[in-house]
């Protein structure tokens, strides 16, 4: 039996927004990929976010060029790590 | 069905790596780390949820991960999925394709399973040209992080700001489900008061962390 099944309740991807209907099979396979569901604790996350908190990291030099440089560039990390102590927002920045 | 959640106005990077990939041929990829989940979110799980949510953006399930998923369905007991499967599975069919992986909490990740994910997030960077990794996390996985990622990080500390707190306490006192108890005059010292005692926490914090 078939189920109706929306890719995009799986993934942040951005290409393919469609629905439709996937086999048995290939929703066995990607419950067998990982049982974990972290779209939803990203949904949780943004229901309570306020608007406008953090939005200084992405005006951040060190933002912009690990969001846009070509990897060619020297100067530029493939990797940007945020720290911070445990309650100033890191997730919702995120 | 269930509903659609995509990138819907849901977070500040997640919502800018979405909005400027447009439609491009653009994967972004998270997980959110949690102590309370640390028995189900190990190597296998996280990694296997990053090929997920990747595998998911495509109109086709890949070859490679049919393949093997028909294989061990084949096999005896168990779900057979090992982290060497992830990453040749990664291997096979991420490295032309631009990724955006984002990993929330790190710190929160057992010590254990922090290693094997920083080394295969490691081997997914080293293959992939295309795949950028954003990761946050407490400042004791700084160096962990800088060690297992050969020295290839960028580093932003974030702090609370205080525009980021008075829209945050205003944005509280608006949804506040007994509004009657409070006065104009507490709600004054409460937007003066604590963003002050924030500010002080804050350069009390980074003097004591710059202590030797």
């Amino acid at each position: 039996m078939s189920q109706g099944f929306s890719y995009n309740n799986n993934s942040f991807n951005v290409a393919n927004t469609f629905n439709y209907t996937a086999s048995d099979d290939e929703s066995k396979i990607l419950a067998w990929l990982s049982p974990l569901e972290p779209w939803v604790r990203h949904r949780d996350i943004g229901a309570e976010r306020v608007d406008g908190i953090g939005a200084w990291l992405l005006e951040t030099e060190e933002f912009k060029r690990w969001h846009n440089a070509p990897r060619e560039d020297e100067f530029n990390h493939p990797t940007l790590f945020c720290d911070g102590n445990p309650g100033v927002g890191k997730s919702y920045i995120m | 069905m269930v509903a659609l959640i995509g990138c819907n106005n849901s977070s500040l990077v997640i919502d800018k790596l979405c909005d400027e990939a447009g439609e491009g041929d653009t994967s972004v990829m998270c997980f959110y780390f949690d102590f309370a989940a640390r028995n189900e979110q190990s190597p296998v799980n996280m990694l296997g949820s990053m090929l997920r949510q990747f595998v998911s953006g495509l109109k086709k399930i890949p070859e490679a991960v049919v393949r093997d998923f028909q294989k061990q369905k084949n096999g005896i007991g168990g779900r057979g999925l090992q982290v060497p499967g992830i990453m040749k599975m990664f291997q096979a069919i991420a490295a032309t394709k631009r990724m955006f992986i984002c990993v929330d909490a790190l710190g929160e990740c057992v010590p254990e399973h922090r290693m094997v994910i920083l080394e295969s997030l490691r081997q997914i960077l080293q293959g992939s040209s295309n795949t950028r990794l954003f990761m946050t996390g407490r400042p004791q996985v700084r160096s962990e992080v800088e060690r297992r990622l050969d020295g290839v990080a960028t580093f932003i500390s974030i702090q609370p700001t205080e525009d980021g707190v008075i829209r945050y306490l205003r944005d509280k006192l608006r949804k506040d489900t007994t509004p009657e108890i409070m006065s104009n005059t507490l709600e004054a010292e409460i937007m003066k008061l604590i963003p002050e005692i924030n500010s002080e926490t804050y350069v009390e914090t980074s003097a004591r962390e710059r202590l030797p």
